[in-house]
């Protein structure tokens, strides 16, 4: 029985594992191809295109603007979620069951509608285009889930450890580090990754909000791609799933994954 | 502050031992006094004016039922709550105002809250680091206290890799390697299994003996406060009842709260006939006043144990029949029906057993009840 469950258990992890590998097998693989088309399997093997990107300026400053953006969007998350989670968590204030419930279901409105509006509603305030706009209708989507993140950590946290720091000698300052920080620090983490995935991934928010002269990475690839459909594009996203692997690993080293995912940090 | 910083530093570097002795610098020290203490929270009044003071070394418990308000009255102590009215002061300095990290009070709570992701030796060392204790001097105390409380060996753990049990000694050596003015238990024991708790409360109780630090400790459970305690405060509705000795309370309770919140009782209602006896049921009986005696006339309440009753066959005392003997293993219990009531005895196992139907006499020492005045 238990091995049973066991070989299904295994079997349906790689299966699941080949479905998320496979496109991006996929994409590698025709990144490399000579023909002047998409094709899979490639036929024959050339650096070129990779070469054609690196040629196109357009593609580095998207790039640039689109990790700009994203780390942005992740650093405020961290911060705003901390600081909002702390809030409803801990004061009673006017609005805070309005506050709760407008952030527990801004995952509800679909990212389409949000765009449509947030397009109305910027233009209405004279907001030109900007990094700084796209930067506000990401933080639209990615603070209410910081906020819930930290608010789940604050819910695992003993109220009286934080009294037992206090009567142990520790000044307000040195409580909120070395006892509530802690306790929080993986939906910090969480919440920050998340951020950075989201806004560096957009795509339908930013074809609202952006102009033709301010275009992220997922806007470009998608405007080049509907006039010339070649390996540039599976080039790209070549590079982007190395920026993506490098991300994971440099975070890996600070901070460990596995932390992310609440997973156990013993391994004494 | 600052000055009893170093006053504690300078006494910890005298001290070779930071366990102190029991004339040592913790046994000086801990002078608690409430006086007028209040707490309002959400629109009522929870703590009413408690006034109380320890002795320094003093093992003092707050019995009460649930939500009486121990809890609220010791983060009042500790600094966590603010105080609505009144004063609480430790060694004659006003603390009422003073936040919980410059009080020296070392809290241990229901909960443990251990740090979960420190080490034990780190959880211990805390409050060390907040005193800016030099590491190798820090490391040298929670190696002392953990040993203290027997969890040499377990210092490299995480809270979570302990049991109960353990948890709860590492959370009383993080308090106590503090050296602080005041010990505070909330409800320690009362997660742990039956077995353990009375172990741990029995090796509580030495530590504190031998360490001389003034400790309060908050329960509901009676038997506990009996068997801990130098002195008991019995709370009820943010009101304490009565405070003293355990042997005081049990047999001479000074409310019916306290009389039945602590076992069993006969409680026979009487006249006072003036200087210290009172008539019950037309019998003169004896019984010890709880504060000023009632005066002459007045309608009291005697308050009896059933272990202090005495079944005999003649004699002063209140007279009746008996209505059921039942042997109990240690004890004997034999209910007789008087003017005023069943009265219950609880007789040793080797008693002279009253037949059914008998008439008897139950008497006990004057000074073995208590009355108060109704
Ligand atoms: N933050 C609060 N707001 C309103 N009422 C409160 C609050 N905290 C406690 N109370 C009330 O105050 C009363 C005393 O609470 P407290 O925690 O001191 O009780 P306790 O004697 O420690 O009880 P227990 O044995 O259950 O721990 C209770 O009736 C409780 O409902
Ligand atoms: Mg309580």
């Amino acid at each position: 029985m238990t091995r049973l469950t066991r070989v299904l258990g295994t079997g349906f992890a790689v299966l699941v594992g080949l479905f998320l590998i496979a496109p991006v097998v996929v994409t590698v693989a025709s990144s490399l191809t000579t023909t002047s088309y998409v094709t899979f399997p490639p036929k024959g093997i050339t650096l070129r295109w990779y070469a054609e990107v690196f040629g196109k300026p357009e593609f580095l400053s998207s790039f640039v603007l689109s990790a700009g953006v994203a780390l942005a969007a992740a650093a405020i998350s961290a911060v705003v979620g901390l600081a909002g989670g702390l809030a409803i968590h801990r004061y009673r204030f006017p609005g805070r069951g309005a506050l709760e419930a407008v952030l527990s279901s801004a995952f509800a409105v679909p990212t389409i509608v949000l765009g449509i509006g947030l397009l109305q509603w910027f233009a209405q305030m004279g907001l030109a285009s900007s990094p700084f706009t796209l930067l506000l209708a990401h933080l639209v989507l990615t603070v209410p889930y910081a906020v819930r993140l930290v608010l789940a950590g604050l819910a695992g946290l003993d109220r009286s450890a934080e009294k037992a720091a206090a009567g142990l000698g520790a000044p307000p300052f040195l409580v909120f580090w070395h006892v509530t920080l802690p306790a929080v620090r993986g939906a910090l983490i969480g919440g920050a990754f998340f951020a950075f995935i989201t806004s560096f991934d957009d795509l339908t928010v930013a074809l609202f909000v952006v102009t033709t002269d301010l275009q992220t990475l997922p806007v470009r690839i998608f405007n080049y791609m509907q006039y010339d459909y070649d390996p540039t594009v599976t080039a790209i996203g070549t590079l982007m799933v190395l920026f993506a692997v490098v991300a994971v690993v440099v975070i890996e080293r600070f901070v460990g994954v596995a932390r992310l995912f609440g997973a156990d940090t013993d391994h004494k | 502050m600052r000055t009893r910083t170093t006053r504690q530093e300078a006494e910890r570097s005298v001290s070779t031992s930071t366990t102190g002795t029991p004339a040592g610098p913790a046994a000086r020290r801990g002078r608690l006094r409430l006086d007028g203490v209040r707490k309002v929270l959400g629109g009522k009044e929870v703590v009413s004016a408690v006034d109380l003071e320890t002795e320094p070394g003093e093992f003092l418990t707050l019995l009460g039922p649930s939500g009486c308000g121990k809890t609220t009255t010791l983060n009042m102590v500790a600094g966590h709550l603010g105080a609505d009215g009144g004063v609480i002061e430790v060694d004659g300095t006003d603390v009422t105002g003073t936040p919980p990290h410059r009080r020296s009070m070392g809290m241990v709570f229901q909960s443990y809250a251990l740090f979960p992701h420190m080490t034990i030796a780190d959880n211990v060392a805390f409050g060390l680091r907040m005193r800016k204790v030099p590491a190798a001097e820090r490391r040298r105390q929670v190696e002392e206290v953990l040993e203290m409380v027997g969890l040499d060996g377990m210092a490299g753990r995480h809270p979570r890799q302990l049991s109960g049990g353990q948890q709860q000694r590492a959370a009383l050596a993080r308090a106590l390697v503090i050296q602080p003015d005041l010990l505070l238990l909330d409800e320690p024991f009362s997660n742990l299994d039956a077995q353990l708790r009375v172990r741990l409360r029995e090796e509580v109780v030495a530590l504190q003996r031998r360490i001389g630090t003034t400790t309060i400790l908050v329960t509901h459970d009676q038997e506990e406060a009996l068997a801990v305690s130098d002195r008991i405060a019995v709370m009820a509705d943010g009101v304490i009842h009565q405070l003293d000795r355990p042997r005081e309370i049990y047999l001479r309770p000074a409310t019916d709260f306290v009389a039945q919140f602590i076992g069993e009782v006969n409680a026979l209602d009487g006249t006072a006939t003036g200087g210290g006896a009172c008539e019950v049921a037309g019998a003169r009986v004896g019984a010890t006043a709880v504060g000023d005696p009632p005066a002459q006339g007045a309608g009291v309440r005697v308050y009896v144990r059933p272990e202090v009753v005495r079944i005999q066959a003649d004699g002063d005392g209140l007279r009746g029949t008996v209505r059921e003997t039942r042997f109990l293993g240690s004890r004997i219990r034999c209910v007789v029906a008087t003017g005023a009531g069943e009265v219950t005895a609880a007789l040793p196992f080797d008693a002279q057993v009253p037949a059914m139907g008998e008439e008897v006499t139950c008497a006990w020492r004057p000074s073995d009840a208590s009355m108060a005045v109704r």
